[in-house]
């Protein structure tokens, strides 16, 4: 009762909000969307809020559902040299509360995520801008409060100095890197009061400041200059639990759901084709512990590949829903080179016998660990059973940790003596995200395979300097190809975003993930 | 009884001290690093987690991390949790939730409980007793999350009669389910000591004189049996409040209640040590309080029980 007088309140004063959004005989368009507690809204500290923020906040560039780029606030991001961009913005956008959204509105935001003693947690995703380093001093406090990399040419023009070449910044720019997106003035004031009520330049604004445990509800901004959305309200709905939420989708409570690992053998049985599944930017692995002497042989880790009948395991596990990997990045990425992994990455007990037996065999018992309560028992218990099956070690166990924490102490102290959980979910659409996170030294993947060679990173670096994204494509493909000369790790998975929806929902729409905004409902 | 109050209180501060140290202690010893993995399974840059380290004082030793935690815990100060939460301002949002929850199914259990072990000590040895008995064990003995998960299932989504998850209806819509749930596993105590109590009862000297006096069946009942076979039930009713009150993890997490059940849970798989103190510190005080209300019963209600 009080949000509905709230909402009509609001309603009032913003007579014009509420006019031509509600012709007498349209209804308002509400759906409600399964989230875990966002914590903070904060674009320069939110780890799981993107979709929150992706619909109060727009970003310069926008990914589509095949990865391609199109410009979103940004009128153009253009380089000759991959080291100074140029970026131009669209005219006459606002934030929420009139504010114009400028040159400055990005080049004080960025500063401000980059200054290491904010310690907001985007701010790693700068890190290749000029001037982050003195930002980001190894002791002290910096002498620098702005990034020098940053230079404001007009009103709408500015322009941004990399470290290193990279021809992937305007995908690096795209809607799920929130540590890229603009803040208003009110913004600096009081961060934690902005955390809580960000004033945003996306489709969406908040009608009231988040509270913790209370479902969220943001409303249409009619101001917005981008492509209009066809829903007129989406209210976030908190769990912790996301099982719980599946029967609460289930039941007609709430509309949308990101079904978890646990759901998925089961959705599309109790959902039929209000089960959605899209292609997604995580790629799981069989992480293999290189510093133990018994994975040291490449046959080794050959013949683990070969062991694993993935489509199987799929079906099984998840329905089939999962594709078994044949590349080393996922296919959402554009240029993705699906099939190079070849027969490495198909199922052959006898080769993969025959390979293990030419390395000498496997000595010991070999121990799978994971982290525990995320959902994965089941899968790694499949691994296991196939490892134990077809290759003939007859001691395979897998055993989860405790958490997140315990797994990650455990993997980068090098404390693991069998195969283990790894997986990157990137943030935007290039192999350039992948690759880098799982095969250079300041990747930042901490869970995945540890082989860093500095041959494979100068591939990288090359093809990081292209700007034409069929030649950077090319390069990417070719580090692929040097890694599989190494194998460190077999790839196990595309893994796939799927989404189960109440009878409400007609239709979803496939960006580089879920565009929540552009849902329609049954009429 | 003042010597007895003074001597509650002293027992009150060293279980204090020491539970909370214990509990400092333990999830100070659970093994990773809770920054690490803020962001979930895509970590924070080194520099951006070291400082974050740097703000809670995670570096310092444990017995350094204890003392300023419980220095400011003395002058009233809970502390913040890694996200700069203040744990006493979450810990006030998510308290009515649980209390709410607990009252509710404490009347579930009192009604029912009481009623039932009532018919069976009225009933003893009669195939009604026998059915009150295997019934409330039935139910007891399946695990709380098959239990919650059918009752889901089918009086949310089947049936559609009643909302499965969080509190957006209030109460008592909102809390039906989860009350009745977590009611059902205190039901089989409570039904067999009164069943027990109310047979023994039934059978002393005293109830055999009011009949002989011609008491009604209604007075004989209703006051003196209820009254004299409501000692043991009645401690274990406040006992089981005290346990009620300490966040039922299970159901709440199930029934994605915000209470203090869900916070703890949460708070202990991201190890935020100061919230998981915080919580255990509140529920020490409402175990206290419920144990000194059940000696404080039991005099009144027994006269021949005494405190000195």
């Amino acid at each position: 009762m009080k949000r509905a007088l709230g909402a009509a309140l609001s309603c009032l004063l913003v007579l014009s909000s509420c006019a031509p959004n509600q012709p007498a005989d349209e209804p308002r368009k509400a759906i409600s969307y399964a989230v875990e507690e966002p914590i903070t809204l904060h674009p320069g500290r939110q780890t799981i809020a993107f979709a929150q923020d992706m619909v109060l906040f727009s970003g310069l560039t926008f990914a589509g559902k095949d990865g391609a780029i199109t410009f979103r606030n940004a009128e153009s991001v253009t380089s000759t040299d991959a080291v100074r961009w140029t970026i131009k913005l669209r005219p006459r956008w606002t934030f929420h509360n009139g504010e114009p959204v400028t040159a400055k509105s990005y080049v004080k935001a960025w500063s401000a995520v980059a200054y290491g003693p904010n310690a907001w947690e985007n701010s790693g995703q700068l890190a290749n801008i000029a001037g982050y380093d003195a930002l980001n001093p190894a002791n002290g406090k910096p002498a620098a409060t702005e990034l020098s990399g940053l230079k404001i040419v007009d009103d709408l023009t500015f322009t941004v100095t990399l470290k290193s070449p990279d021809g992937q910044f305007p995908a690096q720019l795209s809607q799920a890197q929130t540590g890229f997106y603009p803040l208003p003035e009110a913004a600096y004031a009081d961060p934690a009061a902005f955390a809580k009520n960000p004033i945003g330049n996306g489709p969406f604004r908040m009608t009231q400041p988040y509270r913790e445990t209370e479902p969220m509800t943001v409303d249409r901004y009619d101001g917005y200059q981008g492509p209009q959305p066809s829903v007129d309200e989406i209210t976030f709905k908190p769990y912790t639990d996301m099982n719980t939420a599946y029967t609460d989708v289930q039941a007609g409570a709430t509309d949308i759901l990101y079904v978890p690992n646990s759901r998925m053998g089961q959705v599309k049985k109790d959902f039929g084709d209000r089960a959605h599944v899209f292609q997604g930017l995580a790629i799981s692995y069989l992480g293999l512990p290189l510093w133990d002497k018994r994975y040291q042989d490449i046959r080794v880790r050959q013949a683990i590949s070969l062991a694993i009948d993935r489509e199987a395991v799929s079906k099984a596990i998840f329905d089939g829903i999962w594709e078994p990997a044949t590349a080393l990045t996922p296919p959402a990425q554009p240029g993705t080179p699906r099939g190079l992994c070849g027969d490495l990455c198909t199922f052959d007990p006898v080769r993969a016998r025959k390979l293990l037996a030419e390395a000498g065999g496997f000595s010991g018992t070999m121990e799978i660990r994971f982290p525990g309560g995320f959902g994965r028992d089941d899968l790694f218990n499949a691994y296991a059973n196939q490892l134990r099956q077809n290759l003939g070690i007859k001691d395979v166990t897998a055993k989860p940790t405790a958490d997140f924490p315990e797994f990650f102490e455990l993997r980068t102290g090098a404390k693991l003596s069998g195969p283990y959980f790894a997986r990157w979910g990137a943030l935007y659409a290039s192999q350039q995200n992948t690759l880098r996170a799982i095969y250079t030294r300041t990747g930042g993947c901490s869970n995945c395979v540890p082989d860093h060679d500095p041959a494979i990173a100068q591939l990288i670096a090359k093809a990081d300097a292209q700007v034409d994204p069929q030649r950077a494509i090319a390069g990417y493909v070719d580090v692929q190809k040097a890694i599989l000369k190494r194998f460190p790790a077999p790839p196990m998975f595309f893994e796939k975003n799927v989404f189960a929806t109440s009878e409400r929902i007609a239709s979803l729409d496939e960006g580089a993930g879920l565009t929540l905004e552009n849902t329609t409902l049954v009429r | 009884m003042l010597r007895f109050t003074l001597r509650r209180l002293a027992e009150l501060a060293l279980v204090f001290l020491g539970v909370t140290f214990a509990i400092y202690a333990a999830v100070f010893a659970l093994p990773g690093d809770p920054i690490a993995s803020l962001g979930g399974d895509r970590p924070l840059a080194p520099d951006v987690a070291e400082r974050i380290r740097a703000v809670y004082h995670l570096n310092d030793p444990l017995w350094s991390q204890y003392l300023r935690y419980l220095g400011r815990l003395l002058t009233g100060d809970l502390g913040t949790d890694f996200h700069g939460r203040s744990v006493a301002e979450r810990l006030a949002t998510r308290w009515p939730v649980t209390i709410r929850l607990a009252l509710t199914a404490w009347v579930i259990q009192v009604v029912v409980g009481v009623g039932l072990g009532l018919l069976a000590g009225l009933r003893k040895n009669t195939w009604i007793d026998r059915s009150v008995l295997v019934l409330t064990i039935l139910i007891a003995s399946v695990p709380v999350f098959v239990l919650a998960a059918t009752a889901q299932l089918v009086f949310g989504v089947r049936l559609a009669l009643l909302p499965i998850a969080g509190i957006s209806d209030g109460w008592p819509l909102s809390y039906l389910l989860p009350a009745t749930t977590l009611a059902v596993y205190g039901l089989a105590a409570v039904a067999r000591l009164t069943r027990g109590s109310v047979a023994e009862t039934m059978g002393s000297d005293h109830v055999r004189a009011l009949w002989a006096r011609g008491l009604s069946r209604r007075r004989v009942i209703g006051i003196h049996v209820l009254r004299n076979s409501s000692i043991p039930v009645l401690t274990f009713l406040a006992v089981d409040l005290g346990f009620l009150l300490g966040g039922a993890v299970v159901t709440e997490g199930i029934f994605n209640l915000p209470g203090v059940g869900q916070l703890l849970f949460q708070s202990i798989r991201s190890h935020e040590g100061p919230t998981v103190v915080g919580i255990a510190t509140a529920l020490i005080i409402v175990f206290l309080l419920s144990s000194a209300l059940v000696d404080l019963l039991n005099s009144l209600l027994d006269p021949r029980i005494r405190h000195d």
